[in-house]
């Protein structure tokens, strides 16, 4: 029987199901090789098990915990797709400032202080704290960077059809940039992520002519002293830099590192 | 394949102007990639067009040196499909295609020198070989050392001739073309070519140009390093200089000598039956490069993945193929390294400990 495959999304923009949709080439022969059961972005019906759940998004209301935690309850794998759903992605930044701020920002400060008595909405700060997939249920599986890469997407369907362990080098993106013979970043007086950041992207963004932002993640290994001493000889400063980590990855840099 | 000089040498002159003529002339017949300006500062080798650039003024060493187009990052090594009765069908992928690397500076002669070696002693592998074999080289001098990472004429690879198949020398406004092989001979061919008799002079020229001392100089002679470098293992120098390492493997993917490799089989999604291995550059410095099953790793800091990687290029290799120095002195490594890492520097420093303070035992 082909493993049954399903797609949730939370808050994202569902770029990476599109992603997914955007494998033309190759996804008529996926289909042959499982069968959807749900998937919000392409059909409307649903499904009570899964083999395999792929997750986007981030997690940020009680009822999207319950909604997690139940479809974590019926799958056998759950992979959590894209930086979203990996680790909060830029909407992760608003961890950083006071919900009541954030509000104020959005909506204005009437709209603020009518939703701050809100039954509906209230309290405000479950609404707005952002967490990974993998903060709230144990993730077999991670399909990183914004979008993900339909080459790993891929890779990953077929591993998991045959059985075999899928393979993600936790390389930095420089790997790539010098198999691509990309000039360094750093030599054309721009600053770079990509060398404590997750490669398997290619280095699309550098190869393009613009710098690594570091959508896929730190690497485990990341020696983010030495990148900070980088960047600071540079000549940004320590509040830059804070925000160049926190563009996508709020949830793995909660403060600076020890000097 | 004779790649070597000896009785076919023969020399001509050729105006520097008339080169870039030559050389373009090539490229329309052949696939031929020459060092040219790319990005903000660097230089590649790239396919030769109508429009390219072609000077050896002005040169820095290409990001990616030229040995790689041997063996390419990303490669097929072959197709398989399951055989329900018999054993699988393997079709083995290989690069015949003729190509001309021009402009080839000593320093990576001496790399393409080395992993010939590599690549033919003990297990050969076809896949370079086969590229190899319908390579020809057009190498150039350098009189001037390319920048102040250069270290070349240190390791030994400033005068590397050997399987150069035409060899340039600018001088002032003329060229002196040594053709090393009848490959060679092949390729200098032309009204620009005017033959020249006796190279002794223009040599002579060569020389009284040539900056001395040549770029950086290690502390003792080459052939001592291997024995140096042996007695180091618990040395203070390996941490000292790893402690702003990312580990992000640059140094080895630009390195002309280091050839690791990861392969991967991939089978394909219209038929599950058949499918390809494909090799890809790997390097010692990356973290998990030296992880076994079961999830052991043999070289867990970046300390001993630093002195994996040195001890490669002067101890390891250099005792098993008899020739002191895999590290050929580019600079390569040191110019990539956002962490400014020299291999040059850690180098001397172990010498300079060697004689000072003898390491820990």
């Amino acid at each position: 029987m082909k493993p049954k495959v399903a797609f949730f999304d939370f808050a994202s923009c569902e770029g990476c199901q599109l992603a997914v949709l955007n494998c033309e080439d190759v996804f008529l022969n996926i289909l042959e090789l499982v069968d959807i059961v749900e998937f919000r972005e392409a059909m409307s019906e649903t499904a009570p098990r899964f083999d395999v759940a792929f997750i986007e998004g981030s997690i940020h209301r009680e009822q999207d915990v319950q909604r997690l935690q139940d479809i974590r309850a019926r799958s056998t794998v759950l992979v959590a797709m894209g930086a979203c759903a990996c680790m909060g992605n830029v909407q992760a930044r608003s961890n950083f400032i006071a919900p009541a701020q954030n509000f104020q920002w959005v909506y204005g400060e009437a709209e603020r202080n009518s939703l701050q008595t809100d039954p509906e909405f209230w309290p405000l700060w479950a609404h707005t704290r952002v967490r990974a997939v993998k903060e709230i249920v144990a993730v077999d599986f991670e399909l990183r960077g914004c979008p993900m890469v339909p080459e790993e997407f891929v890779h990953l369907v077929k591993s998991l059809v045959i059985g075999s362990t899928p393979h993600f080098p936790a390389n930095a993106v420089c790997v790539e940039c010098k198999m691509d013979e990309n000039e360094c970043v750093f030599d054309h007086g721009e600053t770079c992520m990509g060398p404590i950041t997750y490669g398997g992207c290619k280095a699309v963004c550098v190869t393009g002519g613009y710098r690594c932002d570091g959508c896929r993640g730190l690497l485990p290994h990341a020696h983010r002293e030495a990148h900070r001493w980088l960047l600071k000889e540079k000549g940004l400063s320590d509040a830059h830099i804070d925000n160049r980590y926190r563009l996508f990855c709020s949830t793995q840099f909660q403060g600076r590192e020890k000097p | 394949m004779s790649i070597k000089g000896g009785d076919s040498v023969r020399a001509f002159i050729i105006r520097k102007n008339a080169v870039s003529d030559w050389i373009k002339h090539l490229a329309r017949k052949n696939s031929v990639s020459f060092p040219q300006r790319a990005g903000h500062s660097g230089f590649r080798f790239k396919p030769v067009l109508e429009t390219s650039e072609i000077q050896f003024e002005h040169y820095r060493p290409t990001l990616a040196p030229p040995g790689k187009q041997l063996t390419p990052a990303r490669e097929v090594l072959f197709k398989y499909r399951k055989n329900a009765t018999a054993d699988p069908m393997l079709e083995s992928v290989l690069d015949s295609q003729a190509r001309v690397l021009a402009g080839v500076r000593p320093c990576d002669l001496k790399a393409i020198d080395l992993m010939d070696r590599v690549n033919r002693e003990g297990f050969s592998n076809p896949h370079y070989l086969t590229r190899r074999e319908n390579t020809v080289i057009i190498a150039h001098d350098c009189l001037q050392p390319c920048d102040a990472a250069c270290f070349c004429a240190a390791t030994g690879s400033l005068h590397w001739r050997a399987n150069a198949d035409v060899f340039l020398t600018s001088l002032d406004d003329e060229i002196l073309v040594e053709c090393l092989s009848e490959r060679g001979i092949a390729l200098a061919q032309g009204d620009h070519f005017t033959l020249c008799e006796n190279t002794e002079p223009h040599k002579k020229r060569a020389e009284a140009l040539r900056t001395q001392p040549f770029g950086r100089q290690f502390p003792v002679p080459l052939e001592q390093l291997p024995a140096i470098i042996a007695k180091q293992w618990q040395s203070r120098v390996w941490e000292k200089h790893v402690e702003h390492c990312f580990s992000c493997g640059s140094c080895n993917m630009v390195c002309p000598t280091c050839y690791c490799f990861n392969v991967v089989d991939d089978f394909n999604l219209a038929d599950g039956d058949s499918g390809t291995r494909t090799s890809t550059w790997d390097g010692c410095m990356l973290p998990n490069f030296s992880e076994v099953a079961g999830g052991h790793n043999f070289r867990p800091h970046p300390a001993a993945r630093q002195r994996h990687r040195v001890k490669r290029k002067f101890e390891y290799l250099s005792q098993r193929f008899q020739e002191p120095g895999f590290c050929i002195g580019c600079g390569r490594c040191a110019r990539q390294c956002t962490a400014q890492i020299d291999i040059f520097s850690i180098v001397s420093d172990l010498v300079s400990q060697g004689e000072n303070d003898p390491c820990v035992p």
